[in-house]
């Protein structure tokens, strides 16, 4: 199984002068190809840090970071976009979809980043949008589909262009419970059948659950890192 | 993708796009309008005070404009005026005696202008004779007949058909008088025409000057079209080239009209550069609300691998399709009301019914635009350049955006 996120000795300060906040103390953690792993701990405790950071869009104060080979500190904020383009995907806990485009468009939108001819990445995305149960409903718009139906667009737009490694940031905090465990679902069998590799945080034990490996924060720091029986959890 | 996302993006706050289309579209159409029918005026009055002086172009000696004097004259004019009207471009050719002289009757003396014209052609194209209040104008075979000015008849007390005496002196220096009679009285609303002006058939006023046979102070040419004014100074130039002459535009003997021109149509740029500078603020004001509300969409698109130079243009394709749709509206909307202003007119006799006067130059009432390609060009192009350029300023702040807070947010 091949490294996809390598960290080492990660640090994040937030603030300046003497009012500095330490968000993640050190961290070093690993994660594989095709793995399906979740991240918990209490509010504050540096998830989200450490998804920015892994996903390009925050930079460490110390420590090195890798992603799919490259090491992100060296990289330009160019370079950085390009990476976040062709190598990762992101699923976000308030969906985030451009509202004035269709579902359809929206999960081919990074494909049309990346140059791809519009019959292609149309036959593409349209199947993707049936493997995610939207068939009938590529042509709505965000706001004429529920939370679940626009939490399944957000990820079919995070998988379409076959990421190495799909980050996502509490999808199912704006859901139900029921929406939530079928969200999960489909994350996990888009895992298995396809060999997508997620990394999510989570506060709901029930989606912890459902992970192979979990990984516990606390304070900044790995408090845990197992399967999900194995951990201890503390809100 | 990006056109689409723009497009969709621009109604999707519809009364903010609307409002800001009206008002592009309101504010060029204003200027296209105001701007075209103050070249309609200046026209107007150019093509009526060359008519009625000494034309487009006007042919004289080269000494007469620093000191006018009446023995400063062309000669020949016959054959050089039927060389000059083989030019395509000339409608055609007048002569002019113009000199100073003492009108007089029994009520008095005014010292006036008098301007000797060949009535024949005159009559056709000059202002004065479409503004007769009383009697005819001149006509081929009158000699010692003028027509005169409203206030210069009352003031001389002279009617129709009243005899007046013409005083002045003659190319030689000696003091001449001559009799003649009211035939005509006009008004233009003009003191200046009015008050002081004589018109009086070419060889009425030839004899008491003393000119010799085929000789003038001017030669004017009417040109079909005034824009081919240079070229026709250098095709003159070439016919009198041999000729100790001045072939000079109408900017130069007029050249307190040329002035006018020029300042007004400035400061009328200057009143719509800055009723657009007003506007532009409310355009600057949308555009910099829709990227601010926008932020956190803006953060979603550059979290997903979006290129900042594609965000920016994303911002850039809306201003351009609201610049579009606004100057596209203010180009019709300005461009249908010149276009009816220059084929009806504006009829001003009603707010100014003592007539009006440009630089004291009598025109009509019934000002008719001038809607030229140019106009809408150079407004249309301002405004749309301005718009977008307006738009550059929020796209800067649209890629700023901290992707990482505004995700938290």
């Amino acid at each position: 199984m091949a490294t996809i996120v390598s960290l080492k000795g990660v640090t994040k300060d937030y603030g300046r002068d003497n009012v500095v906040t330490r968000a993640l103390r050190g961290v070093d953690l690993n994660l594989g190809g095709g793995e399906f792993a979740a991240m918990a701990g209490p509010s504050g405790s540096g998830k989200s840090t450490l998804l920015n950071i892994i996903g390009g869009l925050d930079r460490p104060t110390e420590g090195r970071v890798e992603v799919d080979g490259r090491s992100l500190v060296d990289l330009s904020g160019g370079e950085l976009s390009r990476l976040r383009r062709d190598r990762l995907g992101f699923i976000f806990q308030n969906f985030n979809l451009i509202p004035v485009l269709t579902a359809l468009e929206n999960a081919e939108y990074v494909l049309m980043l990346q140059g791809q001819a519009q019959a292609a990445r149309r036959e593409r995305v349209r199947a993707i949008l049936r493997e995610v149960g939207l068939e009938g409903l590529e042509n709505r718009f965000p706001r004429e589909l529920s939370g679940g139906q626009q939490q399944r667009v957000a990820i079919a737009r995070a998988i379409a262009a076959e990421p190495a490694l799909v980050l996502a940031d509490e999808p199912t905090a704006n859901v139900d419970s029921k929406t939530g465990a079928a969200l999960l679902g489909l994350m996990r069998r888009l895992n298995e059948e396809k060999g997508v590799t997620f990394f999510f945080s989570t506060h709901d034990p029930a989606v912890m659950k459902q992970a192979r490996r979990l990984i516990v924060l606390r304070d900044g720091r790995i408090a845990g890192d197992g399967p999900p029986a194995a951990q201890r959890i503390e809100d | 993708m990006i056109l689409r996302l723009a497009w969709r993006s621009i109604w999707r706050q519809k009364r903010r796009t609307l409002i800001t289309v009206v008002s592009i579209g309101f504010g060029l159409a204003l200027a296209v309008f105001f701007i075209a029918v103050a070249e309609g005026a200046y026209s107007q009055l150019v093509e009526q005070v060359v008519r009625m002086q000494a034309g487009h172009v006007t042919i004289e000696n080269p000494a007469y404009r620093d000191a006018p004097a009446i023995d400063l004259r062309v000669d020949g004019v016959g054959r050089l005026r039927a060389e000059i009207e083989r030019l395509d471009q000339v409608e055609s050719t007048k002569l002019l005696i113009l000199g100073q002289g003492v009108a007089r009757s029994g009520a008095g003396a005014v010292g006036v202008s008098l301007m000797g014209v060949e009535p024949a052609g005159e009559a056709k194209t000059s202002p004065l004779s479409r503004n007769l209040v009383a009697g005819q104008y001149l006509a081929p075979e009158d000699d010692a007949l003028v027509v005169i000015g409203r206030e210069l008849a009352e003031r001389l007390k002279l009617d129709l058909g009243r005899k007046l005496v013409l005083t002045t002196n003659d190319v030689s220096g000696q003091l001449k008088e001559e009799l003649c009679r009211v035939k005509g009285v006009f008004a233009t609303g003009s003191p200046e025409v009015d008050g002081y002006l004589v018109q009086a058939p070419l060889k009425f006023l030839g004899r008491l000057f003393g000119l010799p046979p085929d000789s003038a102070t001017q030669v004017g040419l009417i040109l079909k079209d005034p824009a081919d004014q240079s070229r026709v100074i250098k095709a003159v130039r070439g016919l009198t080239g041999g000729r100790d002459l001045a072939v000079l535009p109408w900017q130069e003997v007029m050249p307190e009209l040329a002035a006018y021109i020029r300042m007004d149509r400035g400061s009328n740029w200057i009143m719509q550069a800055i009723l657009l500078f007003l506007i532009m603020f409310t355009i600057f004001n949308t555009i910099l609300m829709s990227v601010l509300e926008r932020s956190r969409e803006f953060a979603v698109l550059l979290a997903l691998g979006t290129a900042a130079g594609q965000v920016r243009r994303q911002i850039i394709t809306e201003t351009i399709y609201l610049g579009l749709i606004g100057c596209g509206a203010g180009l019709l909307v300005g461009g249908l009301a010149s276009g009816a202003a220059q084929v009806w007119g504006i009829n001003m006799s009603a707010l100014m019914p003592e007539g009006v006067t440009i630089s004291g130059f009598a025109v009509s009432p019934v000002f008719h635009a001038k809607l030229t390609w140019p106009i809408l060009a150079w407004s249309g192009g301002l405004v749309f350049g301005a718009t977008v350029l307006l738009g550059l300023i929020p796209t800067r702040r649209a890629v700023r955006v901290s992707v990482v807070d505004q995700l938290r947010g």
